[in-house]
């Protein structure tokens, strides 16, 4: 009994230490990098509009051959990028400047349809494959922050993410469902819960976008 | 910044080229093909707005570029392309067939297919669900006439014979004339060709062993029984057991047991064997609940002390083996319903699941057994804000007539410091641990169970490939067992809160969710073994 009652001990120990522990080991939101500073660099084009900090920057390598080849696919890709902007040293975003685009084969008219969102503006195109790469896989003039939000003296740099084909929380946790149910097992059991029916194994295959490219800029002298 | 100059010399020079290059590869039956993907870092495009920001550029600012192709307005945020669908198209399974993928594209020649129709994504997670892919992709092609399309399905075929199940552990049991043995070892697995011969029937087996003890199963599941929406499941089972009562000071009258023997062995040993098989109808009720009917039969041969007896708290009373001495017949229908909204299967970090099940083993079906069985459990997960995981689940259980052994709630089942039994298989002899130092010690079955507990799980790692993730957790919860009679007629020798046939359970260690399954390593199968107050089955006395 002193040894059970020791393990319990042990055990509460564990369970109130834990959050403690783990907090330093969390995951990070999948909504912004986790330590932006350490992402690999990438050199990007700042400009003032007025007060309006612009950046201009190109993440093209997103797209590898097996994605090039599935823009032709007929069926709709959305290469969408999160631009955090971060004070040089912190890992607390400021601000955050958005971009999605989406793109579709148009088989019989040959000719890509773009529909581009921005915080500016939204628009609709048609393009060839080099349009493509250059209005979705580019961010030209992109509106990042205005000068108040930023601290004078205070270098900034900004964190990308970019997804290709995310897929949305509502349809990550649809499919997941999808994907949980028994194949047709009624066992119910005690033992039920321990492992994994075979069904289960897909779960952690699909990923939440086809592809993910995260890098940091260099930083703005303010 | 002298490349500049050079780089303008040289697009001027190639200019012509590239550009009869680009008007003969864009238009056409097939689109552009890609350009030549670099490893290195694209360059960023000029700025061409505003003033640029004094030592930040990496090229100088470049006049604003017209846009390349005549915008088109449509509903913003929609393509608005739609097909008519020519015919589907499946490539890439070499020994799945056609039409069990084509079961699970909703879509058929005729049908106006919109680019945008979230049906189109959803077909490829229900093709990954299935387990006999490893990668699907959907595409279309342009079709026969102008307007029309063929919808090309790609598949990857991954390998379908997967482990679902794996035991493995040691038990302290008894040998056939009731001895007492210190440990050991017992271990099975289940296995399931998942795609058998590229049909999507699931051919499945799994076996358990130890000391004197075999269980069998084969089972084949259709999941589209007939191309119907019903799952159609059968299953065979062969069981050699035996199971262990009373403790260290039974009475047995056994003419099995070798005379020389002694008649006051620690246990008493039923030995029976089962043969049957069961037939089972399942259908969706949703995304996320099914519904399951099941019948079953079973032949029985049980060979059984002629009489045996053991200590009820002071008393000493007739030990009940729950099944009828030689052949008897199980026959029986079940019942049962799940509910599952967790986002994750083995690790799920939110959402719940409840089961329900009733079983009806009545005369008029032919049985020996007759007794209902009615089952509830549910669990809910519920993720914490720094990243942990809190799961509180409950169960409960009644059976009401006498139903045989292997039906009954064990106590192995409830605790987690005793094995809990794989394929109806019972691995230990020991009682519940009783560390309350109730009269739970005094029961290995019962007609009337219930449990909460309460599991703290701790992210430890996630991946991608081999290994998806690795939590620690930590367990705690109640459990209750009991018969008719310790509700009016409580072991003698027991007062107070130590009639009440409950104790408490807890476990720590690692969950890991991996390609080849889910496996669970706790402490407390080996805590289970260190004898703890109160185990004694009769500590009163």
């Amino acid at each position: 009994m002193r040894g059970a009652a020791a393990f319990a001990v042990a055990l509460l120990a564990l369970v109130v230490v834990a959050p403690g522990v783990a907090s330093a080991q969390q995951a990070p939101s999948a909504q912004q990098p986790a330590h932006p500073g350490a992402l690999p660099p990438r050199l990007a084009n700042y400009a003032w509009d007025g007060d309006l900090l612009r950046a201009s920057f190109s993440y093209r390598d997103v797209l590898d051959p097996a994605l090039m080849k599935k823009l032709s696919s007929g069926l709709p890709m959305v290469i969408a990028m999160r631009a955090y902007v971060y004070p040089e040293g912190q890992a607390t975003p400021v601000a955050l400047a958005p971009r999605v685009c989406r793109v579709v084969y148009d088989l019989w008219d040959e000719v890509y349809r773009v529909h581009v969102s921005e915080p500016e503006r939204e628009r609709d195109q048609a393009a060839v494959l080099d349009g493509v790469l250059r209005i979705c896989t580019e961010a030209r003039d992109l509106a990042v922050v205005r000068r108040g939000l930023l601290a004078a003296g205070q270098p900034y740099f900004l964190g990308v993410v970019v997804d290709v084909n995310p897929v949305s929380e509502g349809m990550v946790e649809q499919m997941r469902r999808w994907m949980s149910r028994p194949t047709g097992s009624t066992t119910i059991g005690p033992a039920d819960a321990l492992y994994g029916n075979f069904v289960q194994l897909f779960a952690r295959q699909i990923a939440t976008s086809d592809k993910t490219l995260t890098f940091r800029t260099q930083s703005v002298p303010l | 910044m002298r490349r500049g100059p050079l780089l303008l010399c040289l697009g001027l020079a190639l200019a012509p080229s590239v550009a009869r290059g680009q008007a003969r590869r864009t238009w056409g039956a097939t689109p552009d093909p890609p350009p030549p993907v670099s490893t290195a870092p694209p360059e960023p495009p000029p700025a061409t707005m505003g003033t640029p920001v004094p030592g930040s550029t990496a090229l100088p600012p470049a006049p604003p570029v017209a846009e390349m192709a005549t915008p088109i307005v449509r509903t913003p945020g929609a393509i608005g392309l739609k097909y008519t669908l020519e015919g589907v198209e499946v490539r890439g399974n070499k020994a799945t067939r056609p039409r069990v993928v084509l079961r699970y594209v909703p879509f058929k020649a005729g049908d106006v297919l919109d680019v945008d129709d979230p049906e189109l994504e959803q077909t490829r997670f229900r093709l990954l669900g299935t387990g006999f892919f490893r990668d699907v992709q959907l595409s279309l092609r342009r079709g026969t006439k102008r307007g029309s399309v063929i919808l090309v399905v790609d598949v990857v075929e991954r390998n379908t014979i997967v482990v679902d199940d794996v035991w493995l552990g040691i038990s302290t049991d008894a040998d056939g004339n009731g001895n007492q043995r210190p440990l050991t070892a017992y271990g099975g697995a289940r296995v399931t060709e998942t795609n058998l011969a590229g049909t999507g029937i699931a051919l499945g087996g799994a076996f358990a062993v130890a000391d004197g003890q075999l269980a069998l199963r084969a089972r084949l599941a259709d999941p589209n029984f007939l191309r119907s929406s019903w799952i159609l499941e059968t299953e065979v089972l062969y069981s050699a057991a035996r199971d262990f009562f009373g403790n260290h000071d039974v009475l047995v009258d056994d003419p099995s047991v070798d005379p020389s023997q002694s008649y006051f062995p620690d246990y008493a040993v039923a030995s029976y064997k089962r043969f049957g098989g069961r037939v089972s109808a399942g259908h969706d009720l949703g995304v996320s609940s099914q519904i399951f009917l099941d019948y079953r039969l079973e032949k029985i041969d049980a060979s059984l002390p002629l009489a045996a007896s053991d200590h009820r708290g002071l008393d000493v009373e007739p030990i009940d083996f729950m099944l009828v001495r030689g052949s008897s017949i199980l026959s029986a229908v079940r019942a049962s319903f799940v509910n599952d909204t967790r986002d994750e299967p083995f690790l799920p970090t939110r959402g719940h699941r409840l089961l329900g099940s009733v079983d009806a083993s009545l005369t008029p079906l032919g049985t020996d057994y007759p007794y209902t069985k009615l089952v509830l459990r549910g669990a809910q997960w519920f993720p914490l804000s720094w990243g942990h995981v809190l799961k509180l689940e409950g169960f409960a259980g009644a059976i009401f007539g006498d139903a045989p052994l292997f039906e009954r709630f064990y106590v192995g089942d409830l605790t987690d410091l005793l094995p809990d039994r794989a394929l109806d298989l019972a691995f230990d002899r020991r009682p519940a641990p009783n560390f309350l130092s109730t009269d739970i010690v005094e029961i290995r079955y019962g007609n009337y169970a219930a449990k909460v507990d309460a599991e703290y799980r701790v992210p430890l790692y996630r991946g991608a490939r081999s290994i998806y993730g690795v939590d620690l957790f930590g367990s705690f919860g109640f459990y209750g067992l009991a018969n008719e009679q310790d509700f009016y007629n409580p072991a003698r020798g027991y007062k107070g809160f130590a009639t009440w046939p409950i104790d408490l359970t807890f476990n720590a260690g690692l969950r890991i969710e991996t390609q080849a399954g889910g496996f669970v390593f706790g402490i407390s199968n080996l805590i289970g073994l260190i004898p703890v107050r109160g185990q004694q089955q009769g500590a009163v006395r």
